[in-house]
């Protein structure tokens, strides 16, 4: 992507790119977790906590040990599926913000099963089958605006947030929930849960579809005739329809492909996250919101690459599971405001040089924008010659 | 001397406990978390002041995803080293009562959750309605009395917690006006507006669905939503200061805490509390003292586990914000001042109306319907009607 880097790219930017693309990626990724480390140290220490101390609480509780470790996997889970969603649009030169939304409708589509019987096993995959349409199906709308009317992907997928939030919302609170406790919808029976892995954790085998996702994915895009086409569409779309490749399935493929993912981490965390196996409607989903938004993080530090996503996940779920520890572990508690702005440093520090590379696609997306809504009339006029 | 042995013997017996081995609690706080001037920092007050008390170690542990609940518990759990781990919302359920059957010897306390059996688990429940209704007869009364012709709710989600305000402030609203047609002669028109406004986080949508009500001639906004109170209280603030005025209506009536103290005391006249702090320190006294007992304990009027905000309530939650940091002690006396000044607006039979609707609650002479459940609040919504469906 860097190489289209036009002359509108300021030097300064230029130079700063090349530094952090000239080194190789796991020693830019190694440099820039120090530089985060670093700075939740600081500022841990700015308001009188032990930055050593915690960090060794961060340490211990993510991976400590078998049940530290199964703690982080869980907790990394979805975040490998909604970061798929994101990397496979970016590499289809798409911003996909909406993983978010597609996984509230996985979830909702998965909690389905809970209104009929099946045979064990049968009745976990017809409930990812109802994921992955769901997810899919919403991804499909976007994925359509752009390509007929030149909506911008990046608007209509933060508005169908929005819609399957609120729309998400409603089932929870109106259709599917349980009768018996109004906050919460149905629980989904014992025949369609993800079996618990390690006992007395929350690790169950969600994990391996998210690892077979992930590399169903790498295969997809790396080694077949679509994915190759997906990919040159991404790094050039005039070249690549130049070079025969019909873009707008390219666009099509990839959303789709994004959704079933997005789909199916709604269903991993319904389906397998004990105890409730259920979506809290009424506490406004706290164990389903931010997993859409976290993924595309994830996706950033593991620069867009199957492979990379899921060391990333690993990471990012330890920083959870050890964030849970850092709270009272030892004589140096942390509240939780801490230890979320500690890793809010660590998780900006890694995903800067990605975010980087980034920039000549971002800046023309935000060029499109702007012509689209100058075209259109009176809004853009303010923006002038940007 | 019989009185005086009691008190060396607790004195001792606390001494000792103290000086053996100053224990440890844990509070496990939902993903609302801290600074809601309302339920989670009530959580962690009445357990910080147990802690105080009977010389024990805290711990605050607060939850970024439901994802944390049950690992949370499992963390704290595993170590073994907690006298009593307390849970602070009902949203923890599920998972409290998964960590009770992995750690049987481990204590556990949970707030707003009536469901979880085991003998570990002390289950406490508030009856909402008690409180609220005299929130509802408050605000019916002194718009009656002011010429308004409103009265508001904003809620949060619409949970069966929630239902419980609902149903006791249409009682009271309904109450009210009786009391005022008994001694005015006249039946006041007073409706009700309500809303679940879906969230309990979201201060903006407080204030929208608040702004709608006062736009209606809202006499007051009742807060039931948490920190959406902010947002409520800065309509009210904003009519205010748009009319001119300085005291009277709309009033704002804080929840959960005394709430009154906020934006200067100016605006909240009165505040339906529901003491999870009492709830708390009654947990980890009853840990303390070896009385812990498994089952649901239900807190309301008579127990003193919800109350309408008076004087030393005030007084307590000034002290309380000027530890926090939340109060500068320099304004406690304007506060104060304020506060009496704007419920000095409402008409002193009011008050009294409201003490003796207390009175009746008190001696079970007042039946105050609650609603647990769609079909109940159903019912309570088609009995008392206020204009509003």
């Amino acid at each position: 992507m860097s190489e289209q880097a036009g002359p509108t790219q300021s030097r300064l930017l230029r130079g700063v790119h090349r530094t952090v693309t000239g080194l190789h990626p796991a020693l830019e990724s190694m440099l820039a977790a120090l530089i985060g480390l670093l700075v939740g140290a600081a500022l841990m220490y700015m308001w009188g906590f032990n930055p050593w101390k915690a960090y060794w609480a961060l340490l211990r509780g993510a991976y400590g040990g078998s049940y530290e470790w199964a703690s982080t996997l869980a907790r990394a889970t979805p975040l490998i599926l909604t970061a798929l969603t994101f990397s496979v649009c970016v590499r289809a030169g798409m911003f996909n913000i909406g993983a978010e939304g597609q996984m509230f409708m996985g979830a909702m589509a998965a909690i389905c099963v809970a209104l009929f019987k099946m045979p064990p096993g049968i009745h976990l995959i017809v409930g990812l089958l109802f994921a992955l349409i769901a997810g899919a199906a919403w991804s499909i709308v976007p994925a359509v605006l752009k390509i007929t009317r030149g909506v911008s992907e990046v608007i209509s997928t933060i508005m169908f947030n929005w819609i399957a939030r609120w729309l998400a919302l409603y089932i929870a609170i109106f259709i599917l929930v349980d009768p018996s406790r109004a906050e919460k919808t149905l629980t989904i029976p014992v025949s369609a849960r993800f079996p618990i892995l390690v006992r007395g954790t929350d690790f169950s085998y969600s994990f391996f579809l998210a690892i077979f996702a992930a590399l169903v994915l790498y295969f997809v895009l790396w080694h077949t005739t679509m994915g190759y086409e997906v990919r040159a569409a991404g790094l050039n779309p005039t070249a690549a329809r130049y070079g025969g490749i019909r873009n707008k399935r390219t666009m099509i493929v990839s959303f789709l492909l994004g959704g079933i993912t997005a789909g199916l981490a709604g269903a991993t965390v319904v389906m397998g996250m004990p105890p409730s196996y259920a979506a809290f409607g009424g506490g406004a989903f706290p164990e389903l919101t931010n997993i859409g938004f976290d993924g595309m993080a994830v996706a950033m530090v593991g620069r867009n690459h199957p492979i990379g996503i899921i060391v990333a996940s690993v990471l990012f779920g330890g920083l959870n599971a050890g964030g849970r520890v850092m709270q009272f572990y030892g004589s140096n508690p942390v509240p939780l405001e801490m230890v979320r702005i500690v890793m809010g440093a660590i998780v900006l520090a890694m995903s800067i040089p990605e975010l980087i590379r980034l920039v000549p696609a971002i800046k023309s997306q935000g060029e499109r924008l702007i012509a689209t809504l100058r075209r259109h009339g009176r809004p853009a006029s303010k923006e002038g010659s940007a | 001397m019989k009185r005086l042995l009691v008190v060396a013997l607790v004195l001792t017996l606390g001494l000792s406990v103290a000086g053996l081995a100053a224990g440890k609690v844990a509070v496990v706080l939902d993903v609302g978390g801290r600074g809601d001037l309302a339920f989670n920092d009530m959580g962690f007050k009445g357990t910080d002041q147990a802690a105080k008390d009977f010389n024990l170690q805290m711990v605050e542990v607060q939850c970024a995803t439901g994802a944390d609940y049950l690992p949370n518990m499992r963390n704290l759990a595993r170590t073994g080293e907690y006298d009593l781990i307390i849970c602070v919302g009902f949203l923890l359920g599920d998972a409290l009562a998964a960590a009770a059957t992995e750690f049987p010897n481990q204590k556990f306390a949970i707030i707003d959750v009536d469901y979880i059996t085991g003998p570990n688990i002390m289950n406490f429940v508030f009856r909402e309605n008690e409180m609220s209704a005299l929130v509802g007869a408050l605000a019916a009364m002194s718009a009656a009395q002011h010429g308004y012709t409103t009265a508001g709710i904003v809620l949060g989600i619409e949970i069966p917690v929630l239902w419980h305000f609902e149903a006791g402030f249409r009682f009271g609203m309904d109450w009210g006006l009786k009391a005022y047609a008994a001694h005015e002669g006249t039946m006041p028109a007073v409706n009700l507006l309500y809303t679940y406004t879906g969230t309990f986080s979201d201060i903006a949508l407080g204030k929208a669905a608040s702004e709608a009500m006062l736009a209606q001639g809202a006499v007051g906004i009742y807060n039931v939503a948490g920190p959406l109170g902010v947002g409520d209280l800065e309509a009210v603030t904003e009519v205010h200061d748009n009319a001119g005025t300085k005291y009277g209506p709309p009033y704002y009536y804080g929840v959960d805490a005394d709430q009154d103290w906020m934006g200067n005391g100016m605006h909240g006249i009165a505040s339906g509390m529901k003491r999870v702090d009492t709830a708390c320190y009654m947990a980890v006294e009853a840990v303390v003292n070896g009385t812990f007992t498994p089952g649901v304990t239900s807190l309301g009027l008579a127990e003193g586990g919800v109350a309408i905000s008076k004087v030393r309530d005030m007084e307590e939650f000034i002290q309380y914000g000027i530890g926090a940091g939340q109060i500068a002690a320099a304004d406690a006396p304007a506060i104060t001042y304020n506060w009496v000044q704007n419920r000095l607006t409402v008409a002193d039979w009011i008050w009294d109306a409201v003490a003796l609707l207390e009175q009746g609650i008190l001696n079970n002479s007042i039946f105050v319907p609650t609603a647990s459940t769609g079909a109940e609040i159903a019912t309570v919504r088609a009995q008392y009607t206020l204009g509003a469906p």
